[in-house]
């Protein structure tokens, strides 16, 4: 594997490996609690906790774990870092955790994890695989705030709670409910392909 | 060593860390869910019973508790009943105030409920839904206005308006009220709900 800079690993989250645009991973979170902007922001921050430390954890100890039961351990550390989220959120940000719901907890099926950890942490060193979290993380905060943004403002014509649309403005409550979130990922989706393919054309 | 061995001292090991961390964690974390939770409470008695100080539990079941409400200096000012049943997508948890005399309805607010966002979810707002509960008759049946008046001053005092295109999550909230209510004058009938008590499990 050919060893990129630190500053390339890190942007490579931002878009070329953007975990929602262009790997697809982490959809249910992505669909389910970007009704608002402020959900959207405290899914993504959560997830990023997640990421981030499980990556260093298992980059630190991946000598130490037969690779037979490396899924397992992988499982058990994102699940108790999981849990530890949501139970500081439950006690210190407490009407955020009621909004998330169920979907703290389900943090601990994001597939962009459990990727992670399989794709890059259990073969990279530590600071690596921090960067790579990190970077991840950015890109999953991004497009977690972008859908957020199109459905609060177009759904509800607020923005973070501020209503910036004017009055003549008549929510689309459809942005708000499920079939909103499709249709704003599918959208985006084929913006982002075809963005891609302009840019990149061979 | 065996890879077996290996095997299984790696899990037990990552298994027994984890677990001490998250052990630490819910000690540190459960007072303060704990508060939260109560004071999820106090809020909603505080916005349906007007000059409520102190919260009394009179009676506790299953989805129903209610909550004798006291000022400062202990006299009484009303009571609170939380409720839980079904509304339509699932269930919703509600907490309603009656006047001392029992005779009204002070006030209603939503403490849990996950209906359809921009819709149903409007039962937690005040000028759509909330505000026709102030000063509602508690002696009998409550009823739905549909369509909802304008002319709040038209509403009969056992009527509350629907809100439009969530027929549904009305009813639904109405539905526990009202069962709610019912079950309340069963209460004292049965002298299960000793109004005067003053003892018991206080709590500010």
């Amino acid at each position: 594997m050919a060893t990129k800079s630190i500053k390339a690993e890190y942007l490579k989250g931002l878009w070329d490996e953007n975990p929602v645009f262009r790997q697809l991973l982490g959809m249910c979170p992505t669909l389910a609690v970007t009704g608002t902007v402020i959900t959207g922001i405290a899914m993504g921050l959560a997830t990023s906790f997640v990421l981030i430390l499980s990556s260093l954890v298992v980059a630190s100890i991946k000598k130490l774990i037969p690779s037979q039961v490396r899924i397992a351990s992988y499982i058990v550390i994102i699940a108790s870092f999981v849990t530890i989220a949501d139970q500081v959120l439950k006690a210190y940000f407490y009407p955020l955790s009621e909004a998330l719901g169920p979907y703290v907890p389900l943090i601990v099926v994001n597939c962009i994890i459990l990727g992670r950890q399989e794709a890059f942490s259990s073969k990279n060193t530590a600071g690596r695989s921090f960067i790579d979290a990190l970077g991840m993380s950015t890109g999953f905060i991004l497009a977690l705030l972008l859908l957020g943004s199109i459905r609060e403002i177009l759904g509800a014509g607020t923005f973070l709670g501020y209503q910036v649309m004017g009055s003549w403005f008549k929510p689309w409550i459809i942005m708000i409910l499920p079939a909103g979130a499709f249709m704003t990922l599918g959208i985006l989706l084929g913006i982002a392909l075809l963005i891609e393919s302009k840019t990149k054309r061979r | 060593m065996s890879l077996s061995a290996r095997m299984i001292i790696v899990l037990t090991l990552v298994g027994l860390i984890s677990g001490g961390f998250l052990a630490g964690v819910a000690t540190l974390t459960k007072e303060k869910i704990a508060l939260n939770v109560q004071a999820e409470i106090e809020d909603a008695i505080r916005e349906v019973v007007d000059k409520a100080k102190i919260n009394t539990v009179l009676y506790e079941e299953k989805n129903l508790v209610i909550y004798r409400e006291s000022g400062d200096g202990g006299d009484l000012v009303g009571f609170a009943v939380q409720a839980t049943g079904v509304g339509f997508q699932d269930k919703i948890t509600l907490m309603f105030g009656l006047d001392s005399a029992l005779k009204e309805i002070t006030g209603l607010t939503i403490i849990d409920q996950k209906e359809t966002p921009g819709l149903g979810a409007k039962i937690e707002d005040r000028e759509a839904f909330l505000q026709f509960w102030e000063n509602r008759d508690a002696s009998g049946l409550l009823t739905l206005r549909k369509p909802p008046t304008s002319k709040i001053d038209e509403l009969l005092q056992t009527e509350i308006n629907t809100i439009t295109a969530a027929t549904i999550s009305s009813k639904k909230v109405l539905d526990i009220v009202n069962l709610s209510l019912e079950r309340v004058r069963e209460l004292i009938e049965q002298g299960k709900m000793n109004t005067e008590e003053k003892d018991g499990n206080e709590k500010h």
